[in-house]
């Protein structure tokens, strides 16, 4: 016996949880050893994932509910609310039939209706949803289990669009739900995914508990990210909500939790010494970080002043800075999209490679122009990955001789100031550090962050031709090698002008206790599969 | 008690006319006596010329970085370790004692200065008296690490914008202080004769006022100097403090945080650092209250 | 008595419509709003834009504060913009856990700071005096989340007798509460037993010169009696007084410890919504922390009549 129940009998304490180290709550022990305790990579503040686009929304609504396709771990969508799909010969009319016995957690069937009105309101929200609606005649009902999608023209990547990953995700609700307003938030959390959100324990910021819904009727197809079948194995799982890593590091050693999104890469080589502690890659689709340069006012208006930065800055410097010792967890990546996908390409790559070259770099920043004006670096402190890259910013823009004006400010005024027009100086900026999630650049149709657009394109504004013109080559490739093709000219041609910077390539762990089994790799972690054991 | 309102007895009441602090024979006998004082002032002293000295202390720059070498443990090359980033711990703790040392001071002054100012207006000024007392006491109801978040997040992270933010927060109790000093003299006989014969107001306060509210509020400013040190840890440690490239010992130990079971050692220098300094302040505001207190100096 | 609860209870109406005011006018002119954030990176400007007016955001100054203040009067403190939850209903989930965090630490630390600064009061002047200051002051020197984290490690994780994080709501049993609030209780308490002990060692200094306890003595009542009936009791109000204004610190060092320990109470919601602008809470919540100073600051003045009878309103 420990001694932390040796103490609880003599305080004559109740009932001891399974484990010997539990405070015991009230519930029955059997319960309370099937609950799965996991630590989120945030705080789940809201929980409208078309509304709200933050990973861990989506995370957690991938849980409660269900889409009608699903990406697989090869990338692929594949078919999960529907039965079979049918896209006429002119490419305009897509037909989907629904499989039979889908149920809300109210007990209500799922129809035709629910779908039309959920994928009426996350085509006002989504990239690729907003280009479907562009080009929509009339989405309805035919019939009870089968919807109809009429456009004008052909769009190809549909089934793409509806079974991708990243957010906004096509999550399928009730009608009355999804009639709610697509800039404002739904008040009830139901769905027809394998879990029910328990709504009467959300506490936003601490907690969130979800029990699994027994009618939910998992696809016979075994389970494979979003795709396959779903069958939830543990009664309930519940979401810590922990504001401290250290404190999760230690409430995993001690199986207060269970299960660890992301646990910081220094304190990982402690958990793997712990017998009963399990580390793996959490994503292979990984990370990519991230800074963006403004096109739109000196210095980096000038795209030798923005090359001039490429060429000093060091991605080993920004990863190690982002990831620590590991060199497992990072790659240098000369290019936009990611590593072990399809896509990827190093084409035009050449400025990101080799040693760093600090006096061509000084000798090109003076060329443009650059005379010593402040540079306002926008650095959110509240999220570790940009903080790092903040600091390892400051120092490399002082190596070229650039005067650092250095806002520290946290991520919500990141959001708000990027998206300003004005000059530097009057609240403008000239650099902000973000990044994206691997799942997020595997193909032009959801890198929103390579888009060359001018006015449209992302913050930053960069304006190339050539990267939109490959963009439109890539949506109208008609096999993988012309997309291939498409992709690296536009890799070659955003890293010439510089669309943005790509900061490297980052993988990270997570860490789960070793009686819980099932735990797999992927961009957002799967509660389907997943048991917990005594 | 029901002339001086609550809220000010950090320090207890001093009476109304001070007698001079007793130094007897000189200096050095004065700090034997109280002993506080010394240890204090002398961990203090210590602490100030390390701030000062810093560049020529073994230093070197504390925001070079070198990633290859993150979170190295103390050795010879690099005496307290390095960070996250590379950075040598032992150049940004004795730089981080110049931010440290800077908020406390910083804070400690303006307070006082703005508070002095308030506490008089309030102490004569009848009708500004209610309306000042109650912004004062809004103010006070705010937590002041929450007010100073709240500031934080208007403006940016800097060292100047934690110094406001603190001093806005520690403005409100000095400011009650004087207030309270300033009444309770008022209803003096001598000052009622300065006004009768017709002394205008800054000369009472410069003659009567004034020394009598420098001992309390300099025994509060050593408080509030220790308490801002503190604060400013807390918001770093919140990530609403000073951003990393001006090293301070609550920036250091906020980033080592999340490493402190495997990396004690980034947390552990700071925390040494700022509890000394902290320690010395306090030590020194309570040897200071007690030498000013004529019945301990009655050496009790 | 009553004419005087009644008119502090009046008076503070004025105090907190000055904070209600400060606090509007703060995130009013606070740049970044959760707009963005809420839009979050896909969208456009205009998708921003519209999410802003949907929020209200986008209306004069005066029309929103009035607005809120009208909604004030009505018992409503608005919906969180970030979790369309009732902003009262939120405060009152995370009520509890910092209340039990108060309600402890302050215990521990009373129970701890008075009579330590009674018996540095007895022995004033020697090692025993000494000692204890330097021990107290120490408590009130290094940094809340230091000695949180050193306790952490030593007692839950080495030694594991207490759990490392989180909390137990009562209704779950009274020791697995106690269990969790132990170490956040020490952590946090440590601050406060240094500004108690010196009070209380300072009042009790003060008092012990007096007349009465000189005749107490003579009157042949024991030490225990003189210290603890006599000279405590009216060595009690400035004491009293310093636990009051340590509620307000004792909100700040929560914050900290709810961090550490992951409690989820009411510090860590403040600092988690002004961080995200989430407005409707924060107004509430500060308008909640005034509320409470306001009230622990009554019921201070309040226990001065039962214990010093010169004092009466």
């Amino acid at each position: 016996m420990d001694r932390r129940t040796l103490l609880k009998g003599f305080a004559g304490a109740g009932t001891l949880a399974a484990t010997g180290r539990l405070t015991a709550p009230a519930l029955a022990q059997g319960t309370a050893a099937r609950t799965l305790r996991f630590v989120p990579q945030a705080n789940l503040a809201n929980f409208d994932p078309i509304w709200g686009t933050q990973y861990v929304v989506r995370n957690a609504s991938a849980m409660v509910w269900d889409t009608l396709y699903g990406m697989d771990e090869k990338l692929e969508p594949q078919r999960q609310m529907v039965e079979a799909e049918e896209v006429s010969a002119d490419g305009l009319t897509w037909t989907f039939r629904l499989r039979p016995g889908l149920k809300f957690h109210d007990g209500e069937p799922v129809l035709a209706r629910d779908v039309a009105a959920s994928l009426e309101r996350w085509t006002a929200r989504d990239q690729m949803g907003l280009l479907i609606r562009a080009i929509q005649q009339e989405l309805t009902a035919a019939d009870d289990r089968t919807v109809k999608w009429v456009l004008k023209k052909p769009f190809p990547k549909m089934l793409l669009a509806l079974g991708k990953i990243s957010t906004p995700i096509a999550f399928i609700m009730p009608e009355r739900l999804a009639k709610t307003d697509p800039f404002k938030q739904i008040s009830e959390y139901v769905g027809s995914g394998p879990m029910r959100f328990v709504k009467d324990e959300w506490v936003p910021g601490a907690k969130a508990a979800f029990e699994r819904f027994p009618d939910y009727a998992p696809r016979s197809e075994p389970g494979s990210w979003l795709a396959g079948g779903k069958r939830m194995l543990a009664e309930r799982v519940e979401w810590v909500v922990m504001p401290d890593p250290a404190t999760a590091g230690a409430a995993l050693q001690s199986g207060e939790i269970d299960w660890w999104e992301n646990p910081i890469s220094d304190l990982v080589p402690l958990l793997r010494k712990n017998r009963n502690v399990a580390v793996d890659i959490a994503d292979p689709l990984g990370n990519i970080g991230a800074f963006r340069m403004n096109h739109l006012y000196p210095p980096f208006n000038d795209v030798r002043a923005r090359r001039a930065v490429l060429m000093a800055m060091s991605q080993e410097d920004y990863m190690r800075a982002i990831v620590g010792d590991d060199d497992n967890l990072w790659k240098p990546l000369p290019g936009f999209f990611t590593p072990g996908t399809p896509l990827y390409t190093d084409e035009g790559g050449e400025i990101l490679k080799g040693p760093r070259k600090l006096d061509a770099a000084k000798k090109l920043l003076a060329e443009s122009g650059y005379a010593g004006q402040p540079v306002t670096c926008l650095v959110a402190q509240d999220q570790p990955i940009t903080k790092a890259q903040g600091d390892v910013t400051a120092d490399l823009l002082k190596r070229l001789g650039m005067n650092v004006d250095f806002a520290a400010i946290d991520w919500g005024t990141v959001g708000a100031r990027r998206a300003m027009k004005t000059p530097p100086g009057q609240g403008g900026w000239q650099m902000f550090h973000t990044w994206h999630s691997g799942a997020d650049c595997i193909n032009p149709a959801v890198a929103i962050g390579v888009r060359a657009s001018g006015d449209k394109a992302w913050f930053g504004w960069p304006d190339v031709p050539e990267v939109e013109a490959q963009v439109t080559a890539w949506y109208e490739a008609k096999t993988p090698d012309e997309e291939k093709a498409a992709i690296g000219r536009l890799n070659k041609a955003a890293l010439d002008d510089v669309v943005y910077a790509p900061t490297g390539f980052f993988l990270g762990y997570q860490a789960w206790r070793k009686n819980v089994s099932g735990v797999v790799k992927g961009p957002l972690p799967f509660f389907w599969g997943v048991a917990k054991s005594a | 008690m029901t002339s001086a309102p609550p809220g000010i007895a950090v320090a207890p009441e001093l009476p109304e006319l001070l007698p001079a602090v007793n130094f007897g024979r000189g200096a050095v006998g004065f700090l034997r006596r109280h002993p506080a004082v010394a240890v204090g002032g002398t961990l203090l002293l210590f602490m100030l010329l390390i701030a000062v000295f810093a560049p020529y202390l073994g230093t070197v720059d504390p925001t070079a970085l070198a990633t290859a070498r993150r979170t190295r443990p103390p050795s010879a090359e690099h005496w307290f370790g390095t960070d996250m980033l590379g950075r040598d711990l032992y150049s940004r703790v004795i730089y981080g004692a110049r931010v440290s040392l800077l908020v406390g001071f910083s804070v400690a002054a303006f307070a006082s200065v703005i508070g002095l100012a308030i506490g008089l207006v309030a102490g004569f000024v009848r009708w500004a008296d209610a309306v000042l007392m109650r912004v004062m006491d809004g103010l006070m109801s705010i937590p002041p690490i929450l007010l100073a978040v709240a500031l934080m997040a208007l403006t940016r992270g800097s060292v100047g914008n934690v110094i406001l933010a603190i001093t806005i927060a520690e403005i409100p109790r000095v400011s009650r202080l004087v207030r309270s000093v300033v009444l309770s003299l008022r209803e003096q006989p001598y000052v009622d004769a300065a006004v009768a014969a017709g002394t205008r107001t800054p000369m009472i306060i410069l003659r009567h006022i004034l020394p009598n509210t420098i001992a309390p509020m300099t025994v509060q400013a050593t408080y509030i100097c220790a308490s801002a040190m503190i604060i400013e840890a807390i918001l770093s440690f919140i990530g609403a403090g000073t951003p990393p490239i001006t090293p301070s010992w609550g920036n250091i130990m906020a980033e080592g945080r999340a490493l402190w079971q495997v990396k004690p050692f980034i947390v552990f220098f700071p925390a040494v650092f700022l509890s000394l300094t902290v320690l010395s302040v306090n030590l020194l505001g309570d040897g200071w209250r007690d030498a000013l207190d004529p019945r301990m100096a009655k050496g009790l | 008595m009553l004419a005087y609860v009644v008119r502090r209870v009046i008076a503070t109406v004025p105090v907190m419509a000055v904070v209600a005011f400060f606090v509007f006018s703060l995130l009013y002119i606070a740049p970044g709003d959760p707009a963005a954030v809420i839009a979050g990176d896909q969208a456009t400007p205009a998708d921003v834009e519209r999410i802003r007016q949907s929020l209200g955001l986008d209306r004069p100054f005066l029309i929103r504060f009035g607005e809120w203040v009208w909604q004030i009067l009505h018992g409503d403190l608005g919906t969180s913009i970030f979790t369309n939850l009732p902003v009262t209903a939120m405060m009152a989930q995370r009520f509890e856990p910092t209340l039990s965090l108060m309600v402890i630490t302050l215990t521990f630390a009373v129970g701890v700071a008075v009579p330590i600064g009674v018996l540095a009061a007895w022995k004033a002047g020697t090692w025993i005096d000494r000692v204890i200051m330097a021990f107290a002051i120490f408590g009130f020197s290094v940094p809340v989340f230091v000695i949180a984290y050193l306790l952490a490690f030593v007692f839950a994780l080495e030694l594991e007798w207490l759990p490392v994080q989180g909390y137990t709501p009562l209704a779950e049993g009274i020791w697995p509460w106690f269990e969790n609030l132990i170490l956040p209780a020490i952590a946090l308490g440590c601050v406060y037993i240094a500004l108690i002990a010196r009070t209380t060692r300072a009042a009790m200094l003060e008092v012990l010169q007096q007349d009465y306890i000189r005749t107490a003595r003579a009157k042949g009542i024991g030490q225990g009696g003189i210290l603890f009936v006599h000279a405590l009791k009216n060595a009690s109000v400035p004491i009293v007084t310093v636990i009051g204004i340590g509620v307000a610190l004792l909100i700040g060092g929560a914050v900290v410890t709810e961090s550490v320990f992951a409690i989820p109470g009411l510090g860590r919601l403040t600092v988690d919504a002004i961080l995200r602008r989430d407005y409707p809470l924060i107004q509430g919540l500060v308008l909640l922390f005034s509320f409470v100073y306001v009230l622990v600051n009554l019921l201070v003045d309040l226990s001065y009549t039962l214990l010093d009878p010169r004092i009466r309103y």
